[in-house]
């Protein structure tokens, strides 16, 4: 026995702000885009039109998808390093470490973020270039000089800028909520130390892993800084694309076309993700 | 008597300034169920973790089968742990959980799993082996959570307040479960409470702990009737406790006078010496109640000051001259024919044989 569902005005009123918000600065401009997506340019002018030759013109190009393996590429490959590089540090802080310092570790771990994501890119160079700090070191036990900017390895410090310190932040907090006894309980039944991480650690963490590497991949898909800055735009990535293709004879609905085909991927991935990080272990009901 | 199968020698376990077990001597023997008692912050949790593994004592030595068990890490050990929280996995089916500690001997997937149905069977929740752990009741929980230890075939079974989780009832049943299977399986039990009643009921043999010491070693029964001191009496409870001074002793009795009169007591080995400060124990439910004086060796007055009642048992509340507190502990239908006002006077008595002498200190 429910009761009958009633307009709740004070609910409504209270979230009327966010929806009006997501509709005017999200849903619309998203519908915007689409509707440009079939528009056409003639003489370097947008013109309202019901045309698919954008979408023809793009999904048939071999650049376009070049270019879009290589961002689904090196996003998920940039993530997976993410992930990998920070969970030594988190599993430290989470086991190891006291509640205290732990503290100061993720507010540490916050501080990157007060500067502005182009700043910290820039200063890269400074240690990459190829008279910079790091082959200056290197070169003193005869190594190099490397060129790493303007190359793919460029791109990935870049992403890692970005995302390595959300990385072992949200590892951290997963695993500090771990009730400890478990792993215990594991050790007691024969699981040797370094087994119980796959055996029991990584089991008990993987909606936050999960939504840590989600988060990972979706701040380097849609980067434009990194692979342009760092990377050099030796090979476009998706955002280097849409840039190129609006400043390419204004072809915003061209721009368009990669966008959305942007937007598809994320909410794919997106949608897996979240499915994958709160799938019921089997047997539950 | 053959070896005890485990043996703690001086043991100490420091955790920086605090000292959780001190100078602990203990022999564990093969097929007894002992129970490890006390109230929380005793060092009975530490004294099991130390044989689990899960600690390393600051000093003396833990054998378990004459070999040298202080630095084994608990992985390398057969001495499964059935946990307060149960710990089970809940990524895992009840039947995964308790096949993890085979899996982790390297035991063959099919053996694996009939060995693990075997025990499930025996525990009566088969129906349940694949169904994920959390979606389980509580005393089904339990029954995964001892599966999962058992179907190791230790020689040992180590228990951290199992039972504290669940409700009375199922407490109750759960203790019939363990002392049956504890005989079944003919290996020993070391099981870790707060509860008086689930040491008595269950164990063999009781440890009282106290502050990190050993306070009594002995039989329910003989901490009960006989508690070695004042700690051990009071934490057993139900019982009266008095104090006076040595009179006269020898083996037929000790005379001790006390502020409540003349009473009195067993002699114990080695005797107290006469004019010395005792005190002892007559246990709540072996003094008799009376309204006119019974003219007996051990009688006291006293005045009623409440009744708990719990069924078919009654607990008297009772305080003599300077205000000593008194329980007396009686069947409800033996009260009959009393007048249970507070503020009525009585008098109590007990058999000199019933007053036991506690250690000084």
């Amino acid at each position: 026995m429910s009761a009958p569902r009633r307009l709740n005005l004070y609910a409504l009123t209270w979230r009327l702000p966010i929806i009006l918000w997501q509709l005017m600065f999200f849903v619309g401009p998203v519908l915007f885009m689409v509707a440009i997506s079939f528009f056409v340019v003639r003489n370097y002018r947008m013109t309202e039109a019901f045309e698919f030759v954008n979408w023809e013109k793009m999904l048939t190009r071999g650049y376009f998808w070049d270019s879009y393996w290589y961002t689904l590429f090196i996003a998920s490959l940039s993530a997976s390093v993410a992930m990998l590089v920070a969970f030594p540090a988190a599993w430290a802080l989470a086991f190891r470490a006291s509640d205290n310092l732990r503290r100061w570790a993720v507010f540490l771990l916050v501080i990157p973020f007060f500067t502005s994501y182009l700043v910290r890119t820039f200063s890269w160079y400074v240690i990459l270039a190829e008279s910079g700090v790091l082959n200056a070191m290197l070169g003193y036990i005869g190594l190099g000089p490397f060129k790493m900017l303007n190359t793919h390895f460029g791109t990935v410090v870049g992403y890692l800028t970005l995302t390595l310190p959300l990385a072992v932040i949200l590892q951290t907090v997963t695993m500090a909520n771990i009730d400890k006894t478990l792993i215990e309980a594991a050790r007691n039944l024969g699981c040797k130390p370094l087994a119980t991480i796959w055996r029991v650690v990584l089991p008990l963490s993987r909606t936050g892993f999960i939504v840590a590497a989600l988060f990972c991949f979706i701040l380097a898909f849609g980067d434009f800084v990194a692979p342009f800055y760092l990377g050099g735009s030796q090979e476009p990535t998706l955002p280097i694309l849409i840039l190129d293709t609006t400043k390419s004879g204004q072809q915003w609905p061209r721009a368009a076309v990669v966008a959305i085909m942007m937007m598809l991927t994320l909410f794919t991935v997106a949608f897996t993700a979240i499915a994958l990080a709160y799938r019921k272990p089997a047997g539950s009901r | 008597m053959t070896n005890p199968l485990v043996t703690f020698r001086n043991v100490e376990k420091r955790f920086g300034d605090f000292v959780a077990v001190r100078d602990m001597t203990l022999d564990i023997h093969e097929g007894e169920f002992l129970a490890i008692m006390g109230s929380s912050g005793c060092g009975k949790t530490t004294t099991l973790r130390m044989l689990a593994g899960l600690e390393s004592p600051t000093a003396g030595e833990i054998r378990i089968g004459g070999r040298l068990m202080n630095d084994v890490r608990p992985h390398e050990r057969d001495t499964p742990l059935v946990w307060q929280s149960l710990a089970l996995f809940p990524f895992l089916s009840a039947r995964e959980n308790v096949e993890f500690g085979l899996k982790m001997r390297g035991v063959a997937a099919a053996e694996r799993k009939h060995r693990a149905l075997d025990w499930l069977d025996r525990m009566q929740i088969a129906e349940f082996a694949e169904r994920n752990v959390a979606t389980l009741s509580g005393g089904q929980k339990q029954r995964v959570a001892l599966a999962r230890s058992l179907v190791m075939e230790p020689q040992m079974l180590l228990l951290d307040e199992p039972l504290s989780a669940l409700d009375a009832n199922l407490v109750i049943r759960m203790q019939g479960v363990l002392t049956r299977l504890q005989k079944e399986l003919g290996i020993t039990f070391v099981y870790v409470t707060h509860s008086q009643s689930e040491a008595f009921a269950m164990a063999d043999r009781v440890v009282i702990m106290s502050q990190g010491d050993i306070a009594q070693t002995g039989a329910p029964r003989d901490i009960y009737r006989a508690p070695a001191n004042r700690f051990v009496a009071e934490f057993v409870g139900r019982n009266n406790i008095l104090t006076g001074t040595v009179t006269t002793t020898n083996t037929g009795g000790t005379e001790i006078a006390t502020p409540q009169g003349n009473f009195t007591a067993q002699t114990p080995t080695p005797p107290p010496q006469t004019g010395q400060q005792v005190s002892f124990t007559v246990s709540a439910d072996l003094v008799s109640l009376s309204g006119d004086a019974p003219g007996t060796v051990n009688q006291a007055r006293a005045t009623l000051i409440s009744e708990e009642f719990i069924g078919s048992v009654v607990t008297l509340f009772l305080e003599g001259p300077e205000g000593q507190e008194y329980k007396v502990q009686m069947q409800e239908r033996a009260l009959t024919g009393f007048d249970l006002t507070p503020g009525t006077d009585f008098w109590l008595s007990w058999e000199p044989g019933n007053a036991n002498i506690l250690e000084a200190g």
